[in-house]
């Protein structure tokens, strides 16, 4: 008996507590009672570049006065967490959700049933197969990755061996960029691609790995056997670039990544890295919500919104326009 | 009858959670609908959970869990994917389940290595297993009834109550609670993990025990990655990492001990409950992922804490009554 009171007061103590830690941060969900409240769901939300969708998140959300409710899976990039996350949105009936799906199948059923359950849910970012959803808000991939592919054919001179280093299976966007890329470099004839089977995996860690690996694999002697390497996002290019900084080969190779944070902006500068394909993320954020807000109140919605690409150099990042793409969110 | 105050004390425990929750994110928490939704999530952690007490019981680990369950809808999808029948697919899931299980058990008994170890080996085997034979990708399958075993029930499926899935596995902790409780195997279990010695001297077959456990855990965990497939739709040779550790956490909460001899089916699932239920609550009311962490680790560590006092005092008692 008395371990059962034991059991009930502790646990209570223990969530309470919790309970009001959490209390003081962000607007949790009880409050904003009439507002409209939208879940936004990132695939995870350590990388700058989901903390960029967010600030824009929060900018529409100001703008037209809903609630957004920013929630990613508790364990990053795992398919079962982020179908736990829209489940949950789902049950307490949330009055849309934004998602950026983390795989283009396993996450069909749980949106599926969300808008069975009458939830309207716009994917962003990333694509979902054969679900019939509000809108599509993100940067058209595929012209990504050409622009990417161009930039390489351009600094190698249309002559060289490039390798590519791809990010994760079933990620349908930097798929997408990676066959941008290809078709891209398809146009230069002297340029041969010898490595383009390597994933960098989810993690900064495991890009460094697969790095590390690429560099032993083609390194013959003192020279490297690579005079190009692209990577389609964030954590695999800053991986890739740690093992080139490591290896001391950053800037002896021509590297093109995607995406900006703060440290690959300074390898820009310091010439480790010669080119980002930035999106624009606070644009997909603000655009999401945005659009997700305007079909629910009645109006209409393109099926496709583009929120476009930009290729950043050493020699355009003082333009201010560029500045504020690469700056960090605070 | 002290089983039964366990399992009491549990459901108070988790009530009271549920209360809480409710006050926080509204009256919706404790509605029909989140109810099913956490009994759904609770079901993978849950299956295995019913493997895992067994384990415990005797006085054993098993951390190869996820990567069995990663293996597992890797075989079903795979099989899916060249045009097998979903039946088909999942007894070849469950098959290769049990196999990775004995296997387990094979080598804990023939090589007289811990399970800890053992187990960390073929979590580490399971898992690349499973990566091979996906080509380290994900395994798209054909939509089959396999995905309607814990989907969401459609408003014309109320009459079930609950979903497939989770009717299955109150029929299976069921039927492992009576095995354990009043079955001559079952008493073996908690022999052989209470003392080993002194279950060889009395008779009991302690490897034969043994590996029949590890099966039995290696066909749950098949279980639970039928349920992981189900909720998926793909093969994910990547999915469950670490989900060993919910399990065993589910179990220890439950009043397990992992030093053997104790632990209910019951109280493992009620402690499985307990944690998805956090986690659904900690989720729906915004809580950050990080204050979600915490006060899951917390629980755990506060629930063996709990459990070892108890022990003390009982312990106490009985020097006190001698």
């Amino acid at each position: 008996m008395g371990m059962r009171r034991a059991w009930i007061v502790v646990l209570f103590v223990v969530v309470a507590a919790l309970a009001g830690c959490q209390g003081e941060k962000e607007s949790g969900v009880g409050d904003g009672e009439g507002k409209l409240r939208i879940a936004v769901i990132p695939k995870g939300t350590t990388h700058e570049f989901w903390k960029s969708v967010h600030a824009g998140a929060r900018d529409a959300a100001d703008e037209l006065g809903v609630e957004v409710i920013w929630k990613g899976p508790l364990k990053e990039d795992d398919r079962e967490e982020q179908i736990k996350v829209v489940e949950d949105f789902t049950t307490q009936r949330v009055d849309g959700i934004v998602l950026a799906p983390l795989d283009d199948m396993a996450l069909r059923v749980p949106v599926q049933n969300a808008q069975r359950g009458g939830i309207p849910v716009l994917i962003f970012d990333s694509g979902l197969k054969d679900v019939d959803t509000v809108s599509f808000v993100a940067t058209d991939n595929f012209a990504a990755g050409e622009l990417a592919g161009e930039k390489m054919v351009e600094l190698l001179g249309g002559q060289g061996r490039v390798i590519l280093l791809r990010y994760q299976e079933g990620s349908a966007s930097t798929h997408e960029r990676e066959e941008g890329f290809l078709e891209a470099l398809r146009a230069a004839p002297g340029i041969q691609v010898i490595s383009q089977e390597q994933y960098a995996g989810a993690t900064t860690e495991s890009a460094q790995k697969a790095g590390e690996n690429l560099i032993a694999r083609f390194r013959e002697g003192g020279a490297f056997g690579a005079d190009g390497i692209f990577c389609p996002n964030e954590s695999s290019t800053f991986g890739m670039l740690r093992a080139l900084q490591d290896a001391g080969l950053a800037g002896e190779v021509r590297f093109v990544g995607f995406d900006a944070s703060d440290k690959m902006v300074q390898a820009l500068r310091e010439g480790h890295l010669d080119a980002l394909v930035v999106q624009n993320p606070r644009k997909m954020g603000y655009l999401a919500v945005k659009s997700i807000v305007a079909h629910i109140r009645g109006e209409g919605v393109e099926k496709r919104i583009d929120t476009g690409a930009t290729l950043v150099t050493r020699e355009n990042l003082s333009d201010p326009e560029i500045a504020a793409l690469v700056a960090p969110v605070k | 009858m002290k089983g039964f105050g366990n399992v009491a004390g549990l459901v108070g425990a988790w009530l009271g959670v549920m209360l809480l929750f409710s006050w926080q994110v509204g009256p919706s928490f404790a509605s029909l609908q989140n109810l099913e939704t956490i009994l759904r999530q609770t079901a993978i952690v849950g299956f295995a959970a019913i493997g895992m007490t067994l384990v415990i019981l005797s006085g054993a680990i098993d951390l190869s869990i996820g990567s069995l369950i990663a293996l597992v809808t890797v075989v079903i999808a795979f099989a899916l994917e060249r045009g097998a029948d979903p039946m088909l697919a999942v007894a070849a899931g469950l098959f290769v389940a049990a196999v990775g299980g004995t296997v387990n058990g094979a080598l804990v008994t023939r090589l007289r290595v811990g399970s800890f170890i053992v187990t960390l080996g073929t979590l580490l085997i399971f898992r690349g297993v499973a990566k091979g034979l996906a080509g380290e990708q994900k395994i798209d399958a054909p939509l089959t009834w396999l995905s309607e075993l814990l989907a969401a029930m459609r408003p014309e499926e109320r009459w079930r109550l609950l979903p497939w899935g989770v009717w299955l596995l109150l029929l299976l902790a069921a039927l492992f609670a009576w095995v354990l409780r009043a079955t001559v195997f079952g008493r073996r279990v908690a022999a052989v993990g209470s003392n080993e010695e002194a279950a060889r001297i009395s008779g009991v077959a302690v490897e034969r025990v043994r590996v029949t456990v590890f099966a039995i855990a290696g066909l749950m965990a098949g279980v639970a990655g039928l349920m992981q497939f189900s909720r998926l739709t793909v093969g994910d040779p990547t999915v469950a990492e670490g989900l060993e550790l919910d399990v065993i956490a589910a179990v220890v909460i439950g009043g397990g001990s992992l030093s053997g001899g104790q632990g209910s089916v019951a109280g493992s699932l009620i402690g499985a409950i307990i944690m998805a239920t956090v986690r659904a609550g900690g989720s729906q009311m915004g809580m950050p992922n990080w204050v979600q962490q915490i006060a899951t680790g917390a629980i755990i560590v506060l629930a063996v804490a709990i459990d070892r006092w108890r022990q003390a005092a009982r312990a106490a008692r009985r020097r006190e009554a001698s």
